[in-house]
């Protein structure tokens, strides 16, 4: 019934209260929010959780969203933030276990063997720190644009650029490091 | 690797991590609008009372009637429970898991945990932003305990204990386990066993 209509429509019919508007907003947005945060956080069940409370936190604040801003930097902001705050959280209360490990994801065998090279990068990923990770994550999956990743996470532009430069040197040296640990 | 190899490789995995955890967020809607709906009350309170605040002459004086009506038969309803609460005083347990339901669907739940020899006890979760709220052991008997009123929902915690993280509640519904430790979790309300 939505799919016609633009996006600042459904937007509009959430703010009436129309419940369907927004789940048609979940619907388009739901995998590019659960990848950010599966990107930052690196664990699955934190990432849903966290993108519920993501689309719950943007519709109790739909009010104070600007219609002439963009929808998706202003939503991945707030997903951006769920996941700082509770990365901070966990950093604040260190357990003395590895801090990331990706659930499920990856099949040790097949790393020691070279033959899986998303395993390899998954895992140099998770050794990034957060912040050369969180934007190399909205850079390489979101697809925003430098000003855009300035935005979501509060960072001067050129400092996401350096970070972006850093972050892939750095990512291809573990990646090596990884495949030729000798 | 050449950066263009790099800059591939990264986007297709970051894509294929995410695409094979999908399952996780099929009825993510669903369970969105569930919590929206439970939440409804609220949200319309918060609507309702700016509009009350709002200069509108006609519309406010329609409300204050209403918030006459109903702080009325508030008060009517709370003579009742006081009267009520007063008689049974001597039968009722010191100490009930069983929580305080308000008709939002908000329950008073009860944090309980026996921790004979800590300083302090706390519970974190995500109702509370994964921020200290403390549980009081008022007559030092070693059971900590803490009511919290949470609307409907799934909701993560962890006990704290002298700064120690503690995960496993044995009152909780579920435990899950995240960042190698584990958090308990409680159902409120609709999807769980409140149902």
């Amino acid at each position: 019934m939505y799919r016609a209509q633009d996006e600042v429509s459904l937007l509009r019919a959430s703010l009436q209260g129309d419940t369907a508007a927004w789940g048609e907003i979940i619907g388009r947005y739901k995998d590019a929010v659960f990848g950010l945060c599966l990107g930052f956080m690196r664990n699955r069940a934190d990432a849903e959780d966290l993108s519920h409370d993501a689309f719950i936190r943007a519709y109790v604040n739909l009010r104070k969203y600007n219609l002439e801003r963009k929808f998706s930097t202003w939503l991945f902001t707030i997903a951006a933030n769920l996941c700082r705050n509770k990365l901070r959280y966990r950093r604040n209360h260190p357990t003395g276990e590895m801090p990331f490990h990706l659930q499920g994801g990856t099949d040790p065998a097949k790393v020691i063997q070279k033959e899986d090279q998303h395993a390899l990068v998954q895992q140099a990923i998770t050794k990034l720190p957060y912040s050369y990770r969180a934007p190399l994550v909205l850079r390489f999956y979101n697809d925003l644009s430098y000003r855009e990743i300035s935005e979501v996470l509060s960072i001067p532009e050129g400092t996401i650029k350096t970070r972006i430069h850093r972050g892939k040197i750095m990512l291809k040296a573990l990646i090596e490091k990884e495949r030729d640990p000798t | 690797m050449t950066t263009d190899r790099l800059e591939d490789l990264l986007r297709s995995t970051l894509r294929a991590e995410a695409k094979a955890a999908e399952d996780r967020i099929a009825d993510l809607e669903e369970r969105v609008l569930l919590e929206i709906e439970e939440r409804r009350p609220r949200l319309l309170w918060h609507e309702w009372l700016r509009q009350l605040l709002a200069p509108t002459a006609s519309s406010r004086f329609g409300q204050l009637v209403v918030v006459g009506a109903t702080a009325a038969i508030f008060l009517f309803v709370g003579i009742g429970i006081s009267s009520n609460l007063l008689r049974h005083d001597d039968a009722a347990p010191k100490l009930s898991l069983q929580p305080v339901r308000f008709a939002d669907g908000t329950q008073e739940v009860l944090f309980v945990l026996p921790a004979l020899n800590a300083e302090n006890v706390a519970v974190v979760g995500n109702f509370n932003s994964w921020e200290e709220t403390a549980l009081s052991d008022q007559d030092g008997d070693g059971i900590w305990t803490a009511s919290i009123p949470l609307p409907p929902g799934r909701y993560e915690y962890a006990f704290l204990i002298d700064g120690r993280w503690w995960g496993q509640d044995p009152q909780a519904d579920d435990w899950v386990q995240s960042f190698g430790q584990f958090s308990s979790v409680r159902y409120i309300g609709r999807g769980g066993e409140d149902v």
